[in-house]
């Protein structure tokens, strides 16, 4: 069964090619611009690996960082973010990410940093 | 002409005045004085001629030579005293009287003399020594009459002069004071007008005041004008510094801003050409096409900067509140991105339109809204509220943070220029600035704060009452 993976970005070109990129690979994605939804449809759903955007609107990146740590300790989550400041990678650390990509987000190392988060 | 010299002209003028009066009242005082003189001489004169007059009396009832003896020692001493005081009494009499006076005493004289040396007394000597003393007495006492009534005239006609002297002192007095007031209030008047304007902000029409100073006031007038003329180039000088101040703020949220343009763009270029093979031309055609999207947006962000940025002269456009505060709200859009601060607007529907420089409002939304941020730095609610008063023809533009607040001692000091309760990191232009350009707008700017609590700005606007409107309105009242 492939891996499955929900990408959280209010920027909607980033959802469509981190998705086409990865369904590329192999993987399942699923896409949200608006992080409440997003964040409905992990409670109802485990994905292996959660690749968010830190500042979106109502819910931030953050927020579902800690509730998938929360409700899926086995799942990873990448955070990618255009308001990259040390204080917000020291946050994220500490609640346990496994990776950070300030954008603008190589796609390559991307790709490595998944391969590598879902252990394939 | 100064005032100096008016001044100085109205009190020679008046010294002139007071002068001739002066002289003419002691003119007057010295004919008086000289008049009573000889009302005093013809007095003598008229009681010594009485005393002949009993001796000649006594002559005829008891036929007394002795009698005619005195008529004659008196009449040579009245005739010495007539000619020691011919002066005075030629200016009583006249030549003519003086002559017949003269004539009829030395002719009684004689008539008495040839009496005495004779012993005999011719005929009519009675009849005619007796007219002659009569027409003496008689010439005296008109003379003393005369010489009373002019006397009093004089006098009568001192005080009349004295009178409408005085009265003329005054009405000129009167007349170079109304002058001065007059005069003096009106200039004070254009004086107390031009700061009045200048207090409210409306330097430009102050400087407008051109006047070739032509007195002391002008001067003040001038240099009024020339003053509002060199804080207006300061004031865009100092509006312009405030603007680059907020704009260095601005622009760390717009590095931020522009980076997700830049990656969509990115990631649009890396998906294209790893994806190249197997993309089809319809694809290959909306990737470009989301590119262009997005270097739109960038330029669309830098325009919005340049925008701000920009020096512009002042220029009054018709303008939706709303579109004004959307533009405004986003310049710090990325300001409230990377803050933990959440924007909450409220904005009536159907907002009269009002008539304002549009970059300068917007300069003093953004100053507000920089500042609320600020206050707020472990995030909180940002609260904008726009509604009108039609009654009043004002808009409401309410900015109401959650943040620090500001102490009573501050609040007094808020909008003085350099004023700054952030340190080093302020210039204490915003509110200052801010403050005057509302000023300009006819509009008004206050605030409210309680320590710990948050603080709201309140910005009153006129809402547009285009002229053409405002002449329709009178033109159906009048009907």
């Amino acid at each position: 069964m492939p891996k499955q993976i929900v990408v959280i970005d209010d920027e909607k070109i980033v959802c469509n090619m981190v998705q086409r990129i990865l369904t590329q690979e192999g993987y399942e994605v699923e896409t949200f611009t608006d992080s409440t939804q997003a964040l409905n449809r992990i409670r109802e759903k485990e994905f292996d690996l959660v690749i968010t955007d830190l500042k979106m609107e109502n819910i931030d990146g953050m927020d579902i960082l800690k509730e998938v740590n929360q409700l899926y300790p086995e799942a990873k989550v990448i955070m990618l973010t255009a308001y990259a400041t040390l204080d917000a990678a020291i946050d994220a650390i500490r609640e346990r990410i496994f990776d950070f990509f300030p954008k603008p987000v190589k796609i390559e190392e991307l790709k490595k940093s998944v391969k590598k988060a879902l252990g394939s | 002409m100064t005032i100096r010299m008016r001044i100085i002209i109205a009190a020679i003028i008046q010294a002139a005045i007071i002068c001739v009066i002066s002289i003419f009242g002691y003119l007057s005082f010295n004919t008086i004085l000289s008049k009573l003189r000889t009302i005093e001489i013809i007095d003598d004169l008229n009681i010594s001629l009485l005393e002949i007059r009993k001796s000649e009396k006594n002559y005829f009832l008891y036929s007394d030579v002795n009698a005619l003896k005195e008529v004659v020692g008196r009449g040579k001493e009245i005739d010495k005293v007539v000619q020691s005081s011919k002066k005075e009494i030629l200016k009583g009499l006249g030549p003519k009287t003086y002559n017949v006076l003269g004539t009829n005493l030395s002719k009684y004289l004689e008539l008495a003399q040839k009496v005495i040396s004779t012993g005999k007394t011719p005929p009519h000597f009675g009849e005619e020594f007796r007219t002659l003393g009569h027409e003496l007495t008689r010439l005296s006492e008109v003379l003393l009459k005369r010489e009373r009534t002019d006397v009093n005239n004089r006098i009568q006609n001192s005080i009349f002069m004295l009178i409408i002297s005085l009265s003329a002192v005054f009405l000129f007095q009167l007349v170079v004071w109304q002058y001065f007031f007059h005069f003096i209030i009106k200039e004070l008047a254009i004086m107390g007008n031009l700061i009045q304007m200048a207090s409210q902000g409306k330097l430009h029409e102050v400087a407008k005041q051109t006047i070739s100073p032509k007195n002391e006031l002008d001067d003040a007038i001038k240099a009024l004008a020339d003053m509002a003329r060199e804080l207006e180039k300061r004031e865009a000088v100092l509006l312009q510094s405030e603007k680059l101040a907020s704009l260095g703020i601005l622009i760390s949220g717009v590095a931020h801003e522009l980076g997700n343009p830049l990656n969509n763009i990115s990631l649009m270029a890396q998906g294209y050409l790893s994806l190249y093979d197997i993309l089809g031309d319809g694809e290959k055609k909306n990737f470009m096409a989301d590119i262009l999207t997005q270097t739109d947006r960038i330029s669309r962000i830098i325009n919005n900067l340049l925008d701000f940025s920009r020096q512009k002269k002042q220029e009054l456009i018709e303008i939706e509140p709303g579109n004004l505060i959307e533009k405004s709200i986003t310049l710090v859009s990325n300001q409230l991105k990377i803050t933990n601060v959440k924007l909450h607007k409220y904005i009536e529907p159907d907002l009269r339109p009002i008539y304002v420089d549009a970059p300068q409002i917007e300069q003093v939304l953004v100053n507000l809204f920089i500042n609320a941020i600020q206050a707020m730095p472990e995030g909180g609610d940002l609260t904008v509220n726009v509604g009108q008063e039609v009654e009043n023809g004002y808009l409401i533009i309410k900015v109401k943070d959650t943040g620090l607040g500001i102490s009573k001692e501050d609040l007094l000091h808020i909008f003085d220029p350099f004023f700054t309760t952030k340190g080093t990191k302020g210039t204490g232009l915003g509110l200052s600035v801010s403050y005057g350009i509302i000023r300009q707008h006819h509009g008004d700017i206050a605030v409210e704060s309680e320590e710990g609590k948050g603080t709201t700005f309140t910005l009153k606007i006129p809402i547009y009452q285009p002229k053409e409107k405002e002449e329709d309105a009178q033109a159906d009242r009048s009907h």
